[in-house]
């Protein structure tokens, strides 16, 4: 899944509940108990996010099968197995390695992207069509596309397009090992950047105007205006947009799934869709649910990561 | 109070759970969902027989749904025998049948209610009929069974003089006469004379001719309880050396992937094929002279690799009433009506069949139909079956022989150790399976 | 029409310098790069089959034909498809705006005990991937029952704590001076929260339910997994797991493809800018 949970991970370090209630001066009916309120939430969040991490917990701890025939406790047996299993392992690269060649791209495009719907100021409608629309594809309808009409070798739109450039066609653009990650990554760009783009669009229109009509009485140029206000100003949205893109680049399932398979040989398998064959498939989902939690310690890691720097800089623009 | 209870309201609506997606059955109809994963040929043959099925029984509603082929498709199976909301009758091949956990995450076929359709165990081959049982509790029961099959190109053959007066392919036996036969067809064409998969994404092809030969050597893969290797070395690596001679000679084209050589022998370019018999609608439908024969004896023993399609009944909690009679009122027809099934090239696992004259007319459908008593299914393991991992670890192996990347001895040190690896992954679903 | 990049910025529309031309240029380029892919998704999808599959460019097939859409409309699959996912995009945004406007009102203007321990325990929950809990969740469905049905897609979707972060920051900001007046006229909490926090904070419950409603109706992976029965799939899933019996004709691919795109493009199309404020705003909750 590459779209992006809202908010995730900006949450602050610490809650922070209002203060006071409005004075209790009336005595309330029972209907008006603020635990009346935040219930019918706390019971679907209990039921539906909380009791499956923890269940999750005990099931990777033991040796449970999908069809439930039986889940014996064989303590950390299945972390370990994980540890060792080199298809973790190498599922674990192929995901940071799509995280690495995909975020890249994404945050520059998006802002570049941006950057050009900002200063044109023409025709928003084309740029906001063209760029983000796609973003509102569902995954199956954007892979569907790309493995039919796009990817395939010679009649696929890529090999007419490098055709027309007399580039020669005939490549292996899902199949053959040293493209099938680019071409994920590709697709994945097309699809999402728009939601970057859309961040630093946002970001754009709400850098103060003053700031640039004292630039341009100093007589500073469009590129000095860019490099000394523009970028400046978007560097804490750069921050989020960055964090916000990790995230959704290391739950790389959809694109995968769909137009690879997790091939050739295996070369784009992420983690979840080797959690997904380990459970599902396999019916291992003891062992699934281990290597889940794995790979929910390699995103905490991530996000604690971000709120450091969050922080730091926090403390630094205190400063 | 306010509409924001709604959402209270929904729990309540919860707790009658039973909101699964509304069926659109006609009231008074029982309604019947079947799963398969057949397309192409196999998918058009299924489609005219599930309306034939439809037209003769008004009374059921039959939702037939064709899901993607292989592991996505097995995924699915038994993730809805899990859930229990599962079809009532669903496709299945007979060497998956261990990886389904029979008892969870399929049900028992009703012996009683079948032989009240007209068919009984007498109907298959023993061997078939004992694979679909599971501690003697029927689980599946077969439909056909679709071996590995010598194509081979008439016009060619002809001209090499391997016909005999009926214009049959004169049987062939031993390894040598089979190469022969393959040059002098080579020599026809001024190419290679035979063409087989030998490379691709997932490729199966070449553990399938490497199953059938070894299995002719008399060889077995594992032991008959299915915990320990039992490759015999020597016949492995006869038969290893065998495959590469072939396309080392320029005997068998080196590289070529399913379609590849799907069409190779198409355009007539090689007098042999060896594949899956399911091409046969590809090839009559583009007026290729050619037929087709049960794989030449080359190492002693007749013997083929197959698998089975088979019909199952996935788990639903509370399996019972119209719906799970009509699912034995389905299975039972679609034995019955085989012979229209066999026009796509799978042997009918209904004896009955095979000796309708309509059948027997079918060419060349029935050329080959003695293989029902010799072919070889994979060993009784959870990981065994049509794209199932051991295929596809143990073809890319052999696929590795066949194209020169690997000697036959390093592709038998690698399906050994692959194969150990296999074994080692602990079971899903414990010591039993 | 109305345009995000917003006048604000009034009129001060630059003149058209060498350099913005060649802007503008770059911006075409790419924006024809973005569109190429659906555009011929489209053509394809107006080719009869057996033209598909030539090469050179041909973006016209010898004639236009809409077999290819009336076969992928006659397999019946896809309006089924195309209910389910409407119907469970708009349970689950109407049932996460009532359930987090109500929890975040809750834990913004009332006091009870455990207040503070709860929402942390929310909030934390903002650090867990749905994708982590697949294996246990699905095995909850088993017991729950709930596999193959409108809730079991539905409920774990409603579990959004970022939506009750976002709109706890968003309640904190709203004057309390006008809830105390309605209380002194006796009004209760639910009047209050009815009428005036609600009506207050209708900007950003669009947000959250445009959102929501995106989310749903593209989520992949949790409906790939809960629903079998392609009787009860999304178009998402239905389009990638169900086959056509006929193996792969492309131009029937992509008229499902242009099908299937098609209700959120039509929903852009007329609320661009709510949606693009949505997501932006829902996006960047919590800088």
């Amino acid at each position: 899944m590459t779209t992006t949970t809202p908010g995730e991970l900006t949450a602050p370090a610490e809650p922070a509940p209002p203060k006071a209630p409005p004075p209790a001066t009336v005595r309330r009916h029972w209907s008006e108990h603020g635990l009346v309120f935040t219930l019918p939430f706390l019971v679907v969040y209990g039921l539906f996010l909380v009791w499956p991490l923890l269940s999750g917990i005990r099931m990777s701890l033991t040796n449970a099968d999908i069809a439930g025939t039986r889940s014996d406790y064989i303590g950390f047996d299945n972390y370990a197995e994980a540890l060792t299993d080199p298809d973790v392992w190498s599922s674990l690269w192929n995901t940071l390695w799509f995280t690495l060649l995909s975020t890249v791209p994404l945050v520059v495009v998006g802002l570049v992207l941006a950057l050009l719907a900002h200063h044109l100021r023409v025709v928003a409608w084309l740029w906001r069509l063209s760029w983000f629309a796609p973003f509102l594809l569902p995954s199956g309808v954007v892979c569907l596309l790309w493995l039919w009409v796009i990817y395939p070798s010679d009649f696929g739109f890529a090999d007419q397009l490098l055709a027309e450039f007399g580039l020669h066609p005939g490549i292996g653009w899902l199949t053959d090992t040293r493209y099938a990650m680019l071409s994920v990554v590709l697709t994945t760009i097309w699809w999402t950047v728009g939601f970057n783009f859309l961040l630093y669009l946002a970001a754009l229109q709400s850098i103060p105007q003053h700031l640039y009509e004292a630039a341009e009485l100093d007589g500073a140029g469009a590129w000095h205006r860019l490099r000394h206000i523009t970028l400046p100003q978007l560097r804490s949205t750069t921050g989020v947009v960055l964090v916000l893109q990790l995230l959704a680049s290391l739950k790389i399932f959809d694109q995968v799934y769909i137009m690879t398979g997790g091939g050739p040989d295996e070369s784009t398998r992420p983690i979840l869709q080797y959690v997904y064959q380990s459970g599902f498939t396999g019916y291992r989902i003891g062992y699934a649910s281990a290597i889940s939690y794995i790979f929910f310690a390699l995103i905490v890691i991530v996000s604690l990561i971000q709120l450091r720097i969050t922080r730091r800089r926090r403390e630094e623009n205190a400063l | 109070m306010l509409g924001s209870f709604a959402g209270l309201g929904a729990f309540g609506a919860l707790a009658a759970a039973g909101c699964s997606a509304p069926s659109g059955a006609a009231s008074g109809q029982t309604r019947l969902r079947y799963w398969h994963l057949f397309g192409g040929g196999d998918g058009a043959n299924m489609t005219a027989m599930l309306d034939a099925f439809q037209a003769e029984h008004p009374d059921i509603d039959l939702e037939a749904a064709t899901l993607q082929w292989g592991s996505p498709y097995y995924t699915k199976l038994g993730m809805a025998g899990a859930g229990g909301r599962a079809p009532e009758v669903a496709a299945l091949h007979l060497a998956r049948l261990a990886g389904f956990a029979p008892g969870r995450l399929l049900d028992a076929f009703d012996l009683d209610l079948l032989a009240e359709h007209g068919v009984t165990a007498a109907d298959f081959p023993v061997d078939l009929w004992r694979r679909g049982a599971v501690d003697g509790v029927q689980y599946a029961v077969p439909l056909d069974t679709h071996p590995m099959v010598l194509y081979y190109n008439t016009d060619v053959c002809e001209r090499a003089g391997l016909l005999d007066g009926d214009g049959r392919l004169r049987p062939v036996e031993g390894a040598d006469a089979f190469a022969e036969a393959v040059r002098a067809a080579g020599e026809v064409t001024g190419g290679p004379g035979l063409v087989a998969e030998t490379l691709g994404a997932d490729t199966i092809g070449p553990w399938r001719m490497f199953n059938t030969f070894y299995a002719q050597t008399g060889g077995q893969l594992l032991t008959e309880d299915g915990t320990r290797i039992a490759i015999d070395d020597a016949k492995a690596l006869t038969v290893l050396r065998y495959m590469r001679r072939l396309t080392e000679e320029g005997l068998c084209v080196e590289r070529a992937d399913y379609q590849g050589s799907v069409g190779i022998f198409a355009a007539g370019e090689t007098g042999f094929f060896l594949n899956g018999e399911w091409e046969v609608t590809t090839y009559l439908n583009t007026g290729l002279p050619f037929s087709m024969a049960r794989v030449p004896n080359l190492f002693g023993t007749a013997a083929t690799q197959a698998d089975c399609h088979a019909f199952v009944l996935p788990h639903q909690t509370g399996r019972g009433g119209a719906s799970n009679e009509a699912a034995h009122a389905f299975v039972a027809w679609m034995l019955t009506h085989s012979v229209d099934w066999a026009a796509g090239g799978h042997v009918p696992a209904y004896l009955p069949t095979l000796e309708e004259p309509d059948y027997l007319a079918m060419r060349p459908q029935s050329e080959y139909r003695e293989v029902i008593d010799e072919v070889v299914l994979d060993p009784q393991v959870w990981f065994a079956g049509s794209a199932s991992r051991l295929w596809i670890e143990l073809g890319a192996v052999f696929a590795g022989v066949l194209t020169g990347s690997r000697t036959p001895e390093d592709g038998l040190a690698e399906a050994r150790s692959r194969l150990q690896e296999l074994l080692d992954t602990p079971s899903p679903f414990g010591e039993t399976a | 029409m109305s345009t995000v990049v917003q006048e604000t910025a009034a009129g001060r529309r630059p003149r058209w310098t060498r350099g913005r031309l060649v802007m503008l240029g770059g911006a075409l380029l790419l924006a024809l790069l973005w569109l190429l892919p659906l555009a011929w998704a489209l053509a394809t999808s107006f080719k009869p089959e057996s033209e598909t599959t030539e090469t050179g460019f041909q973006w016209i097939g010898s004639y236009l034909t809409l077999d290819a859409y009336r076969a992928v409309w006659e397999s019946g699959n896809i309006t089924r498809w195309m209910f389910n996912t409407a119907y469970i995009a708009t349970v689950t945004t109407v049932l996460t705006v009532a359930l987090t406007a109500m929890a975040a009102y809750g834990f913004s203007r009332t006091e009870f005990r455990g207040r503070r321990t709860l929402y942390g325990l929310v909030l934390a929950g903002i650090m867990v991937p749905p994708q982590v809990l697949i294996a246990p969740l699905f095995a909850e469905m088993v017991s729950l029952g709930l596999v193959d049905t409108y809730w079991g897609v539905i409920l774990p979707q409603v579990a959004v704590p970022a939506m009750v972060f976002i709109l706890v920051k968003f309640f904190e900001g709203v004057p309390r001076e006008l809830e105390e007046a309605a209380y002194v006229d006796g009004a209760g909490r639910w009047r209050v929260f009815w009428q005036i926090v609600l009506p207050l904070s209708r900007p950003v419950l669009a947000a959250v339910a445009i959102f929501t409603f995106i989310q749903t109706w593209n989520n992949f992976l949790w409906p790939f997994l809960v629903t079998t029965d392609p009787n009860a799939m999304t178009l998402p899933v239905g389009l990638v797991n169900v086959q056509s019996t006929y193996g792969v004709r492309y131009a029937q691919v992509m008229a499902s493809v242009i099908i299937g795109g098609l209700p959120l493009l039509v929903v852009f199309a007329f609320f661009q800018r709510q949606i693009v404020r949505g997501v932006a705003h829902t996006g960047l909750a919590g800088q």
